[in-house]
This record gives structure tokens, C-alpha cells and sequence, in this order.
């Protein structure tokens, strides 16, 4: 294991990080012909950065749709982005989270066990409650693939696991910390012993390398969006798209003809 | 409306008439099933995802949570599955994800991922023209996306390998022989034209013109040819706001028709079918364009005009613009006398065409308009207008007797929410909804009129 799961690691990441970019890459470089903004739709810059923050940060959208789904989903990807940054204070820059937020060791141990049980829980919830919606509302089961269960399986198999450390575990963490830091500075050392600890981190694997492959990578276009992202504006500036460029400038109105 | 509970195949049957030779071949797209029609399908399809982000990223981002399951008229209507939008689109999705994606390539049926078979290419067909474009389910997408996109894209793919629509074919194919949809000869335009300028005269006394191809006018009205025959209240409408405004206007019996029904058959006809706009306004050297009462032709002039066939700076800006602007901006200068007691009677409500409210952006000129002409205006349901609308039932190329059974089903949340409003007129600036709403009125036993914002005005404007 000592050597197995840091090259694990490192091959995952790879793959997301190369996935996501060929993904980006992608979508930014296949043009958008023509204006759709959805409208009414905002006609300034700020006014599109309006409209797309209200949709990242507040799922504007989903919120008209159906109340509980946002609620749910909402609390879900904000536990997320928590549990995000909740590893990152603990696990990558711990010493640098605990002095900023003037907190004695213990204290910031304490904050840890409270705000990471919290999102633990609240992540967890939501996705059961979206899983047991997949399930039994009908029309929702008929357009539900393989892939959508398997994506709710492995996301909730990395906060059980998760999960189990805070509440049931007694992970050791200077030694999960040296673990991290270890592949951060590309000089690995052994995992702590802790079977959840391990399993937790092959997950968390499995999930890297499968994000930017499968509908998981929908937080990386959302921005790109041209219904959202575009001004409503075609008639004050003109909407260039990409056969404009290779247009003739338009045959001298003598050749064409009588129109009447 | 409570989203119904799940009838598979339900609408399986309602199929419109397919386009044969003597439609498809005018608009260069073969006859029958090419021997190789898969690569060129799939060809076509690979094309179209090298050039539409909104495409790709539509098939790529979709998490199939379902928030636009209960949201398109169709499926309310149908309780067909594959008419949810979500559905519609994994019509297309699984046959992407068989042929351009690693996984499904790979796995296959697991990837849900179906090879593109002449078995495909049929339920295509079926659902992908009981889609009217309309971007009702776009509204309520957390990531926008846009079924219109999708359908048009599939439309596309299809009409590559020679499967359309006769409705949709023969409409654009009188488009460009004739200048419009309706298929009205200059002759015919002009007689009627004539026509209605005698009504006119016996009506009010007063010479209200309808100009046909005059040179130098200031404005060049396109409207749908249907209000020359069929809502010839709404012709009479335009002709006295003009008169009343005392603004030089004309019609062109070369773009005689604002509607592009190009838009739902393929990019190459949407072009050809809108350059007619252009190429007139510049023959007959006018300095503006007004877009008469026709949803798509909104979207088509509005959005897309200056992309397609731009740029438009021969006329003065912002162009085109549309009737209901026009009017509007006239009443708000106080340029208009009108007298709300001629539509007395008239308890009216408004329905926002799809194509105006949720990709044109005009919601509140025709709302404007109307509170200047009827003492009673009432609103639906606020779930059901703006950019929440319902489709008439009948857009994006659905308007064919043989599509009558999906077409009065998708009418029905309209016709509720019009129930509900408690009104005797629904007012609408679309040629289509005014073909489709009355007859889905008629279906579900309501008495109720239906007309353009322009009937009312012009019963309103004293002279």
C-alpha cells in the first residue's frame, strides 16, 4: 500500500486534471454561430455576471423549477464546497488555517469535529433524499441511466467513508496530514493505517478520474453556457459568428436582379 | 398543471406527412434513404457538434435531474415520456454517446449509448416534430439548457438524409418561389391589399393605404402573409397605426412573409429564407424594417438577421424592430388618440408567443398597447406568461391537420391557464397561435375570441 496508493493518486489526478482540460478545451473552442440568450436577459457584461452568479451560487434556475429539488441540491453542493475547504484547512495548510483563524490547536481540532461533522451529515442527507427521488417518482426512474446511480453510489461512498472516520474513526491525524503533504511535495509516504482512511482515498480516486468523463464535469460549462452567458444585445452590436468571417462581402445589389 | 402520470407510446402515432421528392429536391436534400445514410447522418451530426457549443455542451451537461420534466405542454399534455424534455433530448444523446464518446463506444448499452438505426431515425422523427422550439424547458435548466437547440440539431441531422416535413418543405419551398408562405401571388397580395383598403374606406370614411413595393418609404412592414387573408383584422391594424402615425410605410411582395419556417428545418433555408427580408429593405430603399405579428419571425429578424445576412447599417438602428415596439413608442409620446369604448365588451387577456418572450425579449409593448386599448385587461396565471408562457401548441413547424391529436393536447395548459384568467379574448401578435388557439378552443368547449394586439388598437385609434 505504501507506494500503491500515492502513484494512485497521482495517476487520478492527472486524469482529472488533463480530463477537465481537454473538456474546457473543448467547449471553448466550438464556436457559437448564432445570438440565443434566453431572454428576458440581461444586456450589460455585469449584467450577464449577475445572472450567472445567480445561477452558481444560488441555482436561480432550479429554485423556479421545483422548491425541493433546489433545497436539496443546494444544501448538497454547498456541503460539498464546504467538505472542500474543510480538507484543505485541515489536511493541506493546516498550520497556516489554525494561526489565521487564532485558534489554540485544540480549538481548531474542535471547530474541525463540528463544521466537518456538519457537512458531513448535510452532504449525505441531501444525496439519500435525491437517490430515493431517482427511485420513486416515476418519471424520474424512466430517465435515469446506469451512470446517474453509479455517479450517487460513488459520491456517497466517499462521504460514508468519510463519515465513518469523523464520527467512528480514530484516525491519527498528523499522520493523515504527513500523508498529504508527502504527495503535495511529490515525496510520498505511507498512508496511516486506518482501512477507512485508505478506502476513503481510493474513492476519492475513482471519482477524480471519472469526473471530467461523465456528466459529473457539469460544473466546468455552466459559465459557458451561451443561453446564459450571451447579452441580450443583437440588435445594438452585431452577433458575429463564425461564417461572417468567411463571408464574401455581399454580391453588388446590380447582379442580383429585379426583386418585385 | 399537475404533471401527468406515465403513458409510454402514447403519442408514438401522431407522425406529420414526410417530405417526398418534389419538396426535398428544390431544397437540394436527397429523395430517399441514401444507401450510405448513416455516415452521411452521422457526418452531418459530427459537423454540427464542431459548430454549435450550445450543442455539445447540451449533450455533455445534462445530470438528468429532471427539473424540465413537467415543464414542456407536450408531456402535460401527452404524458408520453420521450415528450419530456429530458427524454427528448437523451434521443439524441444516446445516439452521441454511441458515437462520439469513449464510454459509449466502450460499453454501450451501459453507457446507455444506442447505435443510430433506421429504427432511431423513426422515433426521431416522431418526437423530435412534437418539439415546437418553443424554450419553455430552458427557462427552469440550471445549466440553460436549450431543447430548441437540440430538436433543431436533430432536424438537421435528419433533413441531411432527406427525412422533413411536407408541411414544413412545402412552406419554405413557397418561401423562396414566391416570397411567402401562404404561397399569395404579387397579383393576389395586391388585390387583397386593394380590398382592404375599400373596407377601410367604408368603414371610416378615410383613404388608409396598404402600399405594396413603393420605393423610398420609410418603413417596410414584413408581416405574416396570413394577415393579408386569414387575421385581415391585424393588416387593418398595422394600416391605421401607420395612417394615424402619418409614417410612409410599405409591404413587399418579395419578403411578403416575416415567418421563417428555415428555422425549423436547417441553418442553410433560416439564411436563405431571412436574406429575402434584407434584399427587399435594400431594393426599395427604405430606412426601416417593422416585423409584423409572427413569433419566430422575431426571433429570426431580431436575433439573427444581422448574423445571417448583416450588417443591417443601411437602415437606421436599432433594426428591425417590431410592430409592437413601434406602437407602443407611439402611444407612450402620446402620438396616438385612442378611444378604449370601441373594444368595450372585450374582457382580454395576453398570450405571449414562446418566440417573443423567451427569445425576443418583448414582453411589455403588446401588454402596454392592450392596457391603452381595453378597460379590462387581466393577466393568467403568473406560472404561465412572460417567459413562463405555454406554447400555443402549434409552433416550431406543428401546425399540420395531421398533428391535430398532439396539438390539442399541448394546447391544454394554454387553454387552462386562459380559463383560469376569467377573459372572453386572448390577444396574441402570432399568426400561429392565432391558427391553433381557436381551434383548441373549440376542442375544450371555451367560447372565447381570438386576435392580434394589432385588431384591438386599430378598433381603438380615432382618426
Amino acid at each position: 500500500m505504501t507506494s500503491f496508493l500515492p502513484i494512485l493518486v497521482y495517476v487520478s489526478a492527472t486524469l482529472f486534471l488533463a480530463g477537465m482540460n481537454w473538456r474546457l478545451a473543448m467547449w471553448l473552442r466550438t464556436p457559437v454561430p448564432l445570438k440565443i440568450v434566453l431572454t428576458p436577459g440581461p444586456t450589460t457584461t455585469a449584467g450577464v455576471a449577475q445572472r450567472l452568479a445567480g445561477e452558481v451560487f444560488l441555482f436561480r434556475s432550479l429554485f423556479q423549477a421545483d422548491r425541493w429539488l433546489w433545497a436539496t441540491s443546494w444544501l448538497f453542493h454547498i456541503s460539498l464546497v464546504m467538505l472542500a475547504v474543510g480538507h484543505i484547512g485541515g489536511l493541506v495548510v493546516p498550520g497556516l488555517a489554525q494561526a489565521s483563524l487564532g485558534l489554540t490547536e485544540a480549538q481548531f481540532h474542535h471547530l474541525a469535529q463540528v463544521t466537518g461533522g456538519l457537512f458531513g451529515v448535510l452532504a449525505v442527507l441531501p444525496l439519500i433524499m435525491l437517490l430515493l427521488r431517482r427511485l420513486t417518482m416515476e418519471r424520474l426512474r424512466y430517465i435515469s441511466t446506469f451512470s446517474d446511480y453509479f455517479a450517487m453510489a460513488l459520491l456517497l461512498l466517499v462521504i460514508a467513508t468519510g463519515n465513518q472516520m469523523r464520527f467512528m474513526g480514530a484516525l491519527d491525524m498528523a499522520q493523515a496530514r504527513q500523508f498529504v503533504s508527502g504527495l503535495l511535495t511529490f515525496h510520498p509516504v505511507a498512508p496511516p493505517a486506518d482501512a477507512a482512511f485508505v478506502a476513503h482515498v481510493l474513492l476519492v480516486c475513482a471519482l477524480l478520474a471519472y469526473i471530467p468523463f461523465s456528466k459529473l464535469a457539469h460544473f466546468g460549462g455552466l459559465l459557458l453556457s451561451p443561453t446564459l452567458n450571451q447579452r441580450n444585445n443583437p440588435r445594438s452590436q452585431r452577433h458575429v459568428g463564425p461564417w461572417n468571417k468567411l463571408q464574401v462581402a455581399g454580391t453588388p445589389l446590380s447582379k442580383q436582379g429585379p426583386l418585385a | 398543471m399537475k404533471a401527468p402520470p406515465l403513458n409510454p407510446g402514447a403519442s408514438s402515432g401522431v407522425r406529420s406527412h414526410r417530405a417526398r421528392k418534389d419538396l426535398l429536391t428544390p431544397l437540394s436534400l436527397p429523395a430517399d434513404l441514401p444507401p450510405d445514410w448513416q455516415k452521411v447522418a452521422l457526418r452531418k451530426f459530427e459537423e454540427l457538434l464542431g459548430q454549435q457549443r450550445s450543442l455539445q455542451l447540451s449533450l455533455d451537461l445534462c445530470v438528468r435531474c429532471g427539473a424540465c420534466a413537467d415543464k414542456c405542454q407536450f408531456f402535460l399534455g401527452t404524458g408520453d415520456p420521450n415528450n419530456m424534455p429530458v427524454a427528448r433530448a437523451e434521443l439524441l444523446r444516446k445516439v452521441y454517446r454511441r458515437h462520439f464518446t469513449a464510454s459509449g463506444k466502450l460499453t454501450g448499452r451501459f453507457a446507455a449509448a444506442e447505435e443510430l438505426t433506421e429504427e432511431v431515425l423513426e422515433q426521431w422523427y416522431t418526437y423530435f416534430y412534437q418539439c415546437s422550439e418553443c424554450r419553455r424547458c430552458a427557462v427552469f435548466c440550471p445549466f440553460g439548457i436549450d431543447t430548441a437547440e437540440i430538436t433543431a440539431a436533430a432536424r438537421e441531422v435528419m433533413a441531411s438524409v432527406g427525412i422533413a416535413t411536407k408541411y414544413v418543405t412545402e412552406v419554405v419551398k413557397k418561401a423562396n418561389e414566391i416570397g411567402n408562405n401562404m404561397g399569395i401571388p404579387e397579383a393576389a397580395w395586391r388585390d387583397s391589399c386593394e380590398f382592404l383598403e375599400q373596407e377601410m374606406k367604408e368603414e371610416t370614411g378615410a383613404d388608409i393605404r396598404i402600399p405594396v413595393n413603393q420605393e423610398g418609404a420609410e418603413v417596410l412592414l414584413v408581416p405574416p402573409s396570413a394577415d393579408l387573408f386569414a387575421n385581415t383584422d391585424t393588416m387593418i391594424g398595422y394600416a391605421k397605426l401607420f395612417h394615424a402615425a402619418g409614417v410612409s410605410w410599405t409591404t413587399s411582395t418579395y419578403a411578403s412573409e416575416a415567418g421563417n419556417f428555415g428555422l425549423f428545418l436547417n441553418y442553410e433555408q433560416l439564411q436563405k429564407v431571412n436574406k429575402r427580408l434584407v434584399d427587399a429593405a435594400r431594393q426599395l430603399k427604405v430606412k426601416r424594417m417593422v416585423i409584423g405579428e409572427c413569433g419566430h419571425a422575431w426571433r429570426a429578424a431580431q436575433a439573427f438577421m444581422d448574423t445571417l445576412n448583416g450588417p443591417l447599417d443601411f437602415l437606421e438602428s436599432p433594426c428591425p424592430e417590431h410592430i409592437c415596439e413601434f406602437a407602443a413608442r407611439l402611444i407612450r409620446r402620446g402620438g396616438l388618440r385612442l378611444n378604449k369604448a370601441a373594444n368595450d365588451g372585450q374582457s382580454v387577456t395576453y398570450h405571449d408567443p414562446c418566440n417573443l418572450a423567451r427569445a425576443g425579449g418583448l414582453t411589455e409593448e403588446p401588454r402596454e398597447i392592450l392596457r391603452a386599448v381595453v378597460s379590462d385587461f387581466r393577466e393568467m396565471p403568473a406560472n404561465t406568461i412572460r417567459q413562463y408562457t405555454f406554447c400555443c401548441g402549434a409552433g416550431g413547424g406543428l401546425l399540420a391537420d395531421e398533428m391535430m391529436d398532439v396539438r390539442m393536447k399541448g394546447a391544454k395548459p394554454r387553454v387552462e391557464a386562459f380559463q383560469a384568467s376569467g377573459a372572453n379574448y386572448l390577444a396574441t401578435p402570432c399568426a400561429i397561435c392565432k391558427a391553433q388557439l381557436p381551434v383548441a378552443f373549440e376542442h375544450y368547449g371555451v367560447t372565447a375570441q381570438v386576435g392580434g394586439v394589432m385588431d384591438l388598437l386599430g378598433k381603438a385609434i380615432v382618426l
